[in-house]
């Protein structure tokens, strides 16, 4: 290796990678592109249903809504766990890493389920709720739009807690100092000072987030009751229930576009290291 | 790659070992070879395992172990071929792939009669052979050109008797009516039945179904639209949701009518009255590497009425062959959705209107219940 440039050793460490994945991905869904385009007649056709198709505009704009939805949800959660990871007390430091870490270990469908046994009309929310004589009737908490939100939101958090807690670390305790100094109060130095330099982690979040919940497929179907779908299980109700390829080729290819996007909007905000605490 | 042909003629030799089709020593001599490496051997055994097996795709879960033990092992004693059972689900995007493949591994497909005429229409079946197939042990009306019937089940109301008192609905005319029957509903996901429920709900008569004003069923659905606590998306759904008290009623299929009543201890009903019928059949995968002969072999021993009323005991599919219905004893008659008695109570599905019009059905209904 000597004589070479830093670039380009870094460039053969990452050969493999991008190998792999030019391989595993890129070759695979220049296929689906092609699809895209000729199935079942060549040309845009797929791309003009795209936008004129009823069921995929409806379907679109759920899924959109959803995210959104879910987006503001997880970082408004993550930011108090992350305030507590990063600045709280020893015990309360070891209490949030649990609460970031312990879902991580439980796969999706499980909490899914559980979400539905919490969530359901004699799941535990709606007995509690019952047997204190808050509520008569049951509340709609799953099987709908809302469930979908609270499985999705609660599987996001972690992944929103840890470009934001790393946007906290990386504010200088002088500034805060300093804030006090001139006389702020807490609430005030919180709201002017160390809220707008956590912007970036902010953004970065709320990015990982949304592209993440793009692509959910299994929360929907639990929670959804079935009337909840997204565009990933649209992609593959195109593919699998019905032979028309071409429409769910083009609806990926639209997703990945948009996703591709939101990425490069993403690197112009936060370094991909800050991503991972 | 060929470790892995190598190991798949061990596993056919040592199936045949097994049901005695040849001796250990035999067994062991051919295994020897096959390890060795033999090429000619290897080759030969090759094209000769290849003709010597089936494979059938269903949809997982008990249907994997219960093809088996109904067609299957009894098939390959009378037969020699083995029949491996792939439980990964002939949706019809599948079977395209497998087929614009060039190469397809599949040889029995587990497939709704309206994709078997339009994926025949396509050319990736091939057509039944009805000098094999016997006509005569199907129920009339019940067999197409690329599709064989196998079973049926039928799509059913289920209800929570608990919330009724002595009342019980009668037909798809109270299932939409939650004045007289108070509570939450439940329907299928995927769409099928549920248009001629709501059709048979708003006064058409069970004769003039067909072909579906759709609009019309449609607008009924969209309407009840807010009684409707989900729609279930699987079978194990449909039972939570009726086992958990959500829904009092849902349109079900009744294999899992039958489970949810036992599961219940009778708490939960089903009626056959106004029940869709609907039949499961076997498609040929178009130039199958198992040959079509040894398929329409299959297809015919599956006709046994033994073998199909094991299949009813395994999975409470109604037989495809009549003859069958005999055998059922007295007390299991009532759960048999083909039964003379139950029969007539029910309508069945028509499959060349859903093999012309289910893809666009479909895609209204998802956005009628999801809008």
């Amino acid at each position: 290796m000597i004589g070479k440039s830093a670039t380009s050793r870094k460039i053969l460490l990452l050969a493999p990678l991008l190998l792999f994945l030019g391989l595993a991905y890129v070759v695979p869904f220049l296929g689906v592109v092609r699809w895209s385009f000729t199935l079942p007649e060549p040309g845009v056709g797929q791309y003009r249903s795209l936008f004129t198709d009823p069921l995929v505009q409806s379907v679109f704009i759920r899924t959109l809504r959803i995210c959104l939805v879910v987006t503001a949800a997880s970082l408004v959660m993550a930011y108090a766990i992350a305030y507590v990871w990063v600045r709280g007390s020893s015990v309360q430091r070891m209490l949030a890493e649990f609460c970031i870490l312990v879902p991580f270990w439980i796969s999706v469908l499980t909490r899914a389920f559980g979400w539905l046994a919490m969530l359901s009309n004699r799941g535990l929310i709606n007995t509690w709720l019952q047997s204190a004589g808050i509520i008569g009737e049951p509340l709609a908490l799953a099987r709908n739009e809302l469930g979908v939100i609270i499985g999705m939101t609660h599987f996001l958090i972690p992944f929103a807690v840890f470009p934001i807690a790393s946007a906290m670390r990386s504010i200088d305790e002088r500034v805060l100092l300093a804030a006090r100094g001139m006389g702020a109060s807490r609430t005030r130095i919180f709201w002017t000072v160390f809220v707008p330099l956590t912007y970036g982690g902010l953004i970065g979040a709320a990015l990982i987030v949304f592209v993440f919940a793009l692509g959910f497929f299994v929360t929907p179907a639990i929670l959804g009751g079935g009337r909840s779908v997204m565009v990933a299980e649209l992609v593959y109700l195109r593919i699998f229930q019905s032979p028309d390829w071409g429409l769910g080729a083009a609806i990926s290819v639209v997703l990945v576009l948009f996703i591709g996007i939101l990425l490069a909007l993403m690197r112009r905000f936060i370094k991909p290291a800050h991503l991972v605490g | 790659m060929d470790n892995a042909f190598q190991k798949d003629c061990l596993e056919i030799l040592a199936s045949k070992v097994e049901n005695g089709e040849i001796s250990r020593r035999r067994f062991t001599q051919m295994a020897a070879m096959l390890l060795a490496g033999a090429p000619a051997l290897l080759r030969s055994t090759g094209s000769y395992a290849q003709a010597k097996e089936l494979v059938l795709v269903n949809w997982g879960g008990d249907a994997m172990t219960a093809y088996d033990k109904a067609y299957g092992q009894p098939f390959t004693k009378e037969t020699g071929v083995t029949v491996k059972m792939d439980g990964s689900g002939p949706t019809e995007g599948a079977i395209t792939a497998q087929f614009k493949s060039g190469k397809p591994s599949w040889d029995l497909l587990d497939i709704d009669p309206f994709s078997g005429i339009s994926l025949g229409k396509q050319g990736m079946l091939e057509e039944i052979d009805y000098k094999v197939v016997d006509k005569n042990k199907m129920r009339p009306g019940f067999g197409w050109d690329h599709a064989a019937s196998t079973y049926f089940f039928s799509y059913i109301i289920a209800y929570d008797s608990s919330k009724f008192g002595d009342q019980a609905p009668t037909g798809m005319a109270d299932f939409f009516d939650v004045k007289k029957f108070p509570g939450k509903r439940s329907l299928y996901k995927w769409g099928s039945a549920m248009w001629e429920a709501a059709l048979l709900a708003d006064g058409v008569a069970p004769e003039k179904l067909y072909p579906l004003d759709l609009k019309r069923a449609h607008d009924k659905i969209a309407a009840f639209k807010e009684n409707v606590v989900a729609y279930w998306g699987g079978g194990a759904e449909s039972q939570s949701v009726l086992m958990d008290g959500e829904a009092s009623m849902a349109i079900i299929w009744s294999t899992r009518a039958q489970l949810l009543e036992q599961d219940s201890g009778g708490n939960i009903k089903f009626i056959w009255d106004q029940g869709l019928i609907s039949p499961g059949a076997l498609g040929v995968m178009k130039g199958n590497p198992g040959g079509k002969e040894n398929a329409m072999k299959f297809i015919a021993s599956a006709q046994t009425p033994e073998r199909q009323l094991e299949m009813f005991n395994l999975l409470g599919q109604g037989p495809a062959n009549p003859a069958t219905d005999a055998l059922i004893p007295a007390d299991r008659k009532r759960v048999n959705c083909v039964d003379p008695a139950n029969m007539t109570k029910q309508i069945p599905l028509n499959m060349e209107w859903y093999a012309e019009n289910y893809g666009k059905a479909f895609d209204e209904y998802t956005k009628v219940i999801s809008a």
